[in-house]
């Protein structure tokens, strides 16, 4: 049985989140003064102490300094999985932070509550991700969650945006029942509710307590399906995404995106034992949701909707990872989904950030013709849009190149053979909706009408270039990012 | 081994702080009263210390036992996958050391010329740009450690090209020539490309014969060369056809026959760029990859054979074209084209050292002749033909006398430059067996052709310098002063048709076939409106300072160059120590026919080609070759039209392979692709909108279809545990053909935790 082994607590290991929760803290207290009636000192803040949380996690990659492990009771676990996953959420919140002030100003609602939520909702996605411990996962779940629901209506007279917050929270609520009533019942087959535990419980188990742990494992997978959009509780994804200020959409797709995954690739790597039974269940969510995120979008007339189902077809790109690495442990480890989260959360915010400019003077458009002729007015940004369409496309030499061929590899060699042929397939019809966003972005149809479209402000220009350049530094640099990822 | 080799870093890093340097603050530098001298000033001196950094390096190698001078440094891991290695790193050898020099030493002398000439030009900082961009691309062609480096400075330094022939890209003509030279070199790399992966698969296929320390790194030359003479012997096709796909890249970029195309066209661009990249540096980067790789080479008696006949033949070719030629510039170009086809008669004769000494002897004189040429023409106006010179030896003296020492040197004139490296090449081309077919000895023919090309080459030089300094006529006195030579906003950039009279803006097409409104006319960037046109009352100067300083010491170059090369064999000890080749060779030929020794040969050649030269231009031009083209006699003719070559292969390539795709699109693809692929795509946006219709907007809706997921999911769950009722405590991989068995639990470690 479970012997608990209480070590000395490691502060380090939570430095970062305290850090974060503590930037957002401080934030708030600025706002309340609000100096020189703008936002300009919280944004700035707000980015200086992201990226001292950065730093606090780089450090810690050095592995021998820095012990791998757990502390405060197994709550809190340190290795490279999740120090990487924690990076990666403060890199999408700096992003997202980083264009964020000119857009609200634009549409209107330049309230400075934005930055300390952001922080908040970052909190949770870093605690998801840094533990092994379920109700960690839930805690650190419904902390994103909370705080993204109050950002996603944060535009309060736009109708769409309070419908889908509206929308989020209920399903979201849905959702969150599946999963505490699976951790519910994975305590109830294993006695504990760090993963660990439960997957040695597995092993000694009788076949009661394998179904209880199967059940709860099912209810869980629902919970965090819901979260990282799989097929078919994806429903919620494109009204959200389309509703919410585009900028909380970036940290949505992004920062929540990588949570959710990070947490469900524990999940499964820790239910690995029991996989003859889930496996197929997880092979066709994999496929439905490569699929159907990609036809649907097909015929898509909204930017923003567009690129919400193809977060949805990239999930199911990044399952086919996990299920790879819990096929073949040994050889296939998480480098592979690290990596592609990387290049996920550069492409699509940068892709969300350009679609910020289409804002202007409280109005907003998202829709294909509403950015026509973009190149026109904003070439950086257009010319940027490129860049971030041909990764999310997987054109060489972008990281979505990259990232798309480990995943293949990885398949390939797990002997998911199957789910590497959809994969591409449904790279192939992405391209289809990829270049239909580029196109209204260059032509102007006949009517030739302008619309006007907010200027670029050094936000937006800076985190247009740290996108683009990021995505082809991570192809170019491929190999040294994998070692620093490490197979686990 | 020791020595700061580290530092070959700063020596690549430079030109790239100069480019960024060019590119991101030049206009700013430009603008902010520093002025266009500053911001040449910065492009020069990253050159100036690359080249100072390279000497100090090249001075520790000679330190080193001549088997010890192959340094590896090191950067980083750049692709690191299963299988395959290609790390970052430099290779610090005589052979990259002397290209290093030859590029940083005459680029940093290109670079202060170019400074006086491009002085009137707006896009100043642009043009450094491009030229420091090209030298640090230039520098990891030659120092890479492997060939994806290699490969990467390869296509680096055709950007550059593309972007500097195209520099006045305002004019459509350049821009043409651009993209020839551009798509040209594509053919070059498709052979590069496959000679490399057939080079890759024999390597990695003999992953376990490579010795402690390859570590996958199958395109490293450390690993390579060690390597490929036990690999490849006993697979002779094989190897022939390694040799050849390579050559084929270096013709496209060394502009040998067929390929040799691009290269006068390439004269577009600002005459600085002609000396340095299309003549200096990067036309020899084919010898230089033959010189790396010379073991392949080596090995395949038919592919040098091969080698030799293409080198002697461009040779030639491009010695006979070079008659037809009017355009100082074309002249030079031609020229450089069947010098480089010397060079390739010595690599397939297996003399590769005797290649490079005659790349960097060319450098020199040819640096030097374009030079020379860019100050004639930044002298008469920009106008480049040779019918409009004469006599300018009084006008321009430095000019005259640092060109004429080129001049002689190019000829071949006893104890220049060009004399030891031409005698090297004719000897061992004719004195040893290596390039031979069937025991035919192609690569004695190839000598012999190519000393009837030396001949030509010092008559047509004979008749260029003739024809720009000497006679008894300032032809361009005969230019009416009121007379415009097309007026156009460009100058001629070396064009043949460029003297078309134009009468005035008068609305209709331009030659190019452009129409203009007034409006286009009048917002037209006149950048070189400053130029007034070459006519009778032109008066030649002699250029700035820091035009001449550069002729100067390439006139020095040039005329004692070859003497202290050649001298005790230095060169060849340096490049080639005893036992680094596998062929022993002859220096010179025993007998040749008529009985005179090989340098009583050389010298008929040299001085003949002087003597008929001078002969036929003492007076200057002849009226057979004036400004009535109908007048010229047909051999000349036909060599100004490069005896249709070029419109052939315009024709063929361009015109038939345009109608061949439209044959295609209007045939297969319409037919026969489109159908199913628009059918597919038709298909895939209907069952998306089927799909999608339970998009419905509505909350309930989307928590019933997750609710229908969950049953679904549970469901299989349940099914699949309902099977074998829960036994299975093993991991699905490790679960026994025969299905759950009993036994001892199996635990997983966790792994890295």
């Amino acid at each position: 049985m479970y012997k608990p082994v209480i070590l000395p607590i490691d502060w380090s290991m939570i430095a970062p989140v305290v850090l974060v929760a503590m930037v957002g803290i401080i934030a708030l207290c600025i706002e309340m003064a609000r100096p020189k009636k703008n936002n300009n000192l919280i944004v700035g803040f707000t980015l200086a102490g992201l990226a001292v949380a950065a730093i606090a996690i780089l450090v810690q990659f050095d592995m021998d300094s820095y012990r791998i492990g757990e502390t405060l009771s197994g709550m809190v676990t340190r290795d490279r999985f999740s120090l990487t996953m924690q990076l990666l959420v403060v890199i999408s919140a700096f992003l997202s932070v980083l264009f964020s002030e000119g857009y609200l100003r634009e549409k209107r609602i330049p309230f400075g509550e934005f930055y300390p939520i952001l922080c908040w909702s970052a909190v949770g996605a870093m605690v998801m991700v840094a533990t092994q411990n379920l109700l960690m996962i839930f805690l650190g779940l419904e902390v994103l969650s909370i705080s993204l629901y109050v950002l996603a209506g944060m535009s309060r007279s736009e109708n769409k945006s309070e419908e889908s917050a509206l929308k989020y929270l209920l399903l979201g609520a849905f959702a969150s029942g599946f999963l505490l009533y699976g951790i519910a019942f994975l305590y109830g087959g294993s006695g504990s509710i760090h993963l660990d535990t439960i997957r040695q419980s597995w092993a000694v188990g009788n076949s009661g307590s394998h179904m209880l742990l199967l059940f709860g494992l099912g209810l869980v997978l629902i919970g965090l399906g819901f979260k990282s959009s799989l097929v078919p509780f994806h429903m919620w994804t494109p009204d959200v995404y389309q509703g919410a200020p585009t900028n909380v959409t970036a940290f949505m797709a992004a920062g929540s995106k990588i949570g959710a995954i990070a947490a469900l690739w524990r999940v499964l790597d820790a239910m690995g034992m029991m996989q003859q039974y889930w496996m197929p269940a997880m092979f066709w969510i994999a496929i439905l949701t490569m699929t159907v995120g990609n036809l649907i979008a097909l015929g898509q007339k909204d930017v923003k909707r567009v690129l919400g189902y193809s977060s949805i077809a990239h999930a199911g790109y990044i399952l086919v990872g996990i299920l790879a690495h819990v096929r073949e442990p040994m050889k296939i480890g998480s480098d592979t989904v690290s990596y592609y989260l990387l290049s996920y959360a550069l492409m699509t915010i940068g892709a969300f950030a350009v679609i910020t400019l289409s804002a202007r003077a409280g109005k907003e458009g998202t829709k294909f013709g509403d950015v026509q002729g973009l190149w026109h007015r904003a070439p950086l940004a257009a010319g940027s849009l490129i860049v971030f369409m041909a990764s999310l496309i997987g054109i060489p030499p972008t990281s979505g190149f990259i990232g798309k061929l480990l995943i293949f590899k990885d398949a390939m060699a797990a002997d998911l053979a199957p789910l590497a042929f959809v994969l591409a397939v449904n790279s192939i019809i992405s391209v289809y909706y990829y270049l239909g966003i580029l196109r209204s972005m260059f032509v102007v149809d006949e009517e030739g009408e302008y619309v006007r479209n907010s200027a670029m402000n050094n936000g937006l220009k800076s985190a247009c270039v740290i996108c683009m350049v990021g995505i082809f530094g991570a192809a170019i640099f491929f190999s040294p990012l994998m070692q620093l990822f490490g197979t686990r | 081994m020791t020595g700061n080799f580290g530092l070959i870093w700063l020596v690549i890093g430079m030109p790239i702080l100069g480019f960024l340097v060019q590119s991101l603050l030049g206009k700013r530098i430009v603008g902010n009263g520093g002025g266009k001298r500053v911001a040449g000033a910065l492009a020069v001196l990253p050159i100036a210390v690359s080249f100072a950094i390279g000497v100090y390096l090249t001075m520790q190698l000679a330190q080193a036992a001549p088997d010890q001078r192959y340094v590896v440094v090191h950067a980083f891991d750049w692709i690191k996958i299963a299988g395959l290695n290609i790390p970052f790193e430099a290779a610090i050898d005589p052979l990259s050391m002397m290209m290093t020099l030859i590029i940083t030493g005459i680029g940093s002398l290109i670079h202060l010329y170019a400074t006086g000439y491009m002085s009137e030009e707006k896009d100043y900082t642009r043009f450094f740009t491009y030229l420091n961009l090209f030298i640090a691309a230039m520098l990891i062609l030659v120092l890479g450690n492997n060939l994806a480096l290699m490969f990467i400075g390869w296509e680096g330094v055709g950007l550059c090209s593309y972007l500097l022939i195209g520099f006045w890209y305002k004019d459509v003509n350049n821009s043409k020539a651009a993209n020839k030279a551009f798509i040209v070199n594509r053919i070059g790399d498709w052979g590069l490309t496959l000679g490399m992966f057939l080079l890759f698969v024999v390597m990695a296929a003999n992953a376990d014969k490579l010795g402690a320390g390859a570590d996958n790194r199958f395109l490293s030359y450390d690993v390579i060369l060690p390597n490929v003479v036990t690999l490849l012997k006993g697979m002779p096709g094989v190897t022939t056809a390694i040799a050849l796909l390579l050559f084929v890249g270096a013709c496209g970029k060394s502009a040998q026959f067929p390929l040799y195309l691009w290269l006068p066209d390439a004269m577009a661009g600002p005459t600085p760029v002609s000396a340095l990249i299309h003549a200096a540096t990067m036309v020899t980067s084919g010898v230089f990859m033959l010189n790396r790789l010379h073991f392949i080479f080596e090995m395949s008696p038919v592919a040098s054979a091969v080698i030799a006949c293409v080198g002697a033949f461009t040779a030639l070719f491009a010695a006979l074209i070079a008659f037809g030629q009017t355009d100082i510039k074309k002249v030079l170009a031609y020229s450089t084209v069947s010098q480089l086809g010397f060079m390739f008669v010595a690599c397939g004769a297996g003399a590769y050292w005797v290649g490079m000494f005659h790349v960097t002897t060319h450098a020199f004189f040819k640096a030097l002749l374009f030079l020379g040429s860019g100050a004639v023409i930044h002298a008469m106006a920009h106008n480049q033909d040779m019918r409009n010179y004469g006599k300018l030896a009084k006008y321009l003296p430095i000019t005259c006398w640092t060109m004429f020492i080129g001049y002689l040197a190019i000829a071949g004139f006893p104890f220049l430059a060009g004399f030891y490296s031409k005698e090297a090449i004719l000897g061992y081309a004719l004195a040893n067996d290596h390039a031979s077919i069937d025991g035919v000895n192609l690569g004695y023919y190839a000598g012999m052709v190519a000393l009837f090309a030396a001949l030509l080459t010092a008559f047509y030089m004979t008749r260029m310098t003739l024809l720009t300094f000497f006679g008894n006529q300032e032809r361009w006195r005969l230019i009416p002063a009121a007379a415009h030579h097309d007026d156009h906003a460009h100058d001629d950039h070396g064009h043949d048709h460029g003297h078309a009279h134009h009468e005035g803006h008068d609305h209709g097409p331009d030659k190019h076939g452009f129409f203009y409104t007034d409006e286009e006319l009048a917002a037209m960037p006149h950048e070189h409106e400053h130029h007034h046109d070459l006519d009778e009352t032109h008066k030649p100067h002699e250029v700035p300072p820091s035009m001449w300083f550069p002729l100067v010491v390439l006139a020095i170059l040039s005329a004692v160059g070859g003497f202290v090369l050649a001298n005790n064999g230095l060169l060849e000890h340096w490049l080639y120590p005893e036992g680094t080749t596998l062929l022993k060779l002859e220096e010179h030929p025993h007998h040749l026919p008529g009985g005179l020794s090989l340098m009583g040969y050389s010298l008929i050649a040299a001085l003949g080609g002087i003597l008929i030269g001078a002969i036929f231009y003492i007076k200057g031009l002849s009226a057979k070759e004036g400004w009535d083209e109908s007048k010229w006699n047909p051999f000349r003719k036909l060599a100004r039209d490069q005896f249709g070559y070029d419109a052939l292969m315009v024709n063929a390539a361009v015109q038939g392979g345009d109608d061949l795709g439209l044959a295609l699109w209007k045939g297969a693809d319409a037919k026969l692709v489109d159908g199913p692929v628009n059918g597919s795509g038709w298909f895939a946006g209907a069952l998306g909108k089927i799909i999608g219709s339970l998009q419905t907007g509505f909350v309930r809706m989307y928590a019933l279809v997750m609710l229908v997921g969950v049953v679904l999911l549970l469901g299989a769950l349940g099914y699949a545990i309902s099977r074998d009722g829960g036994k299975s405590v093993t991991g699905y991989k490790v679960m026994p053909p025969g299905g759950p068995v009993g036994g001892p639990a199996v635990t997983r470690s966790q792994g890295g935790n």
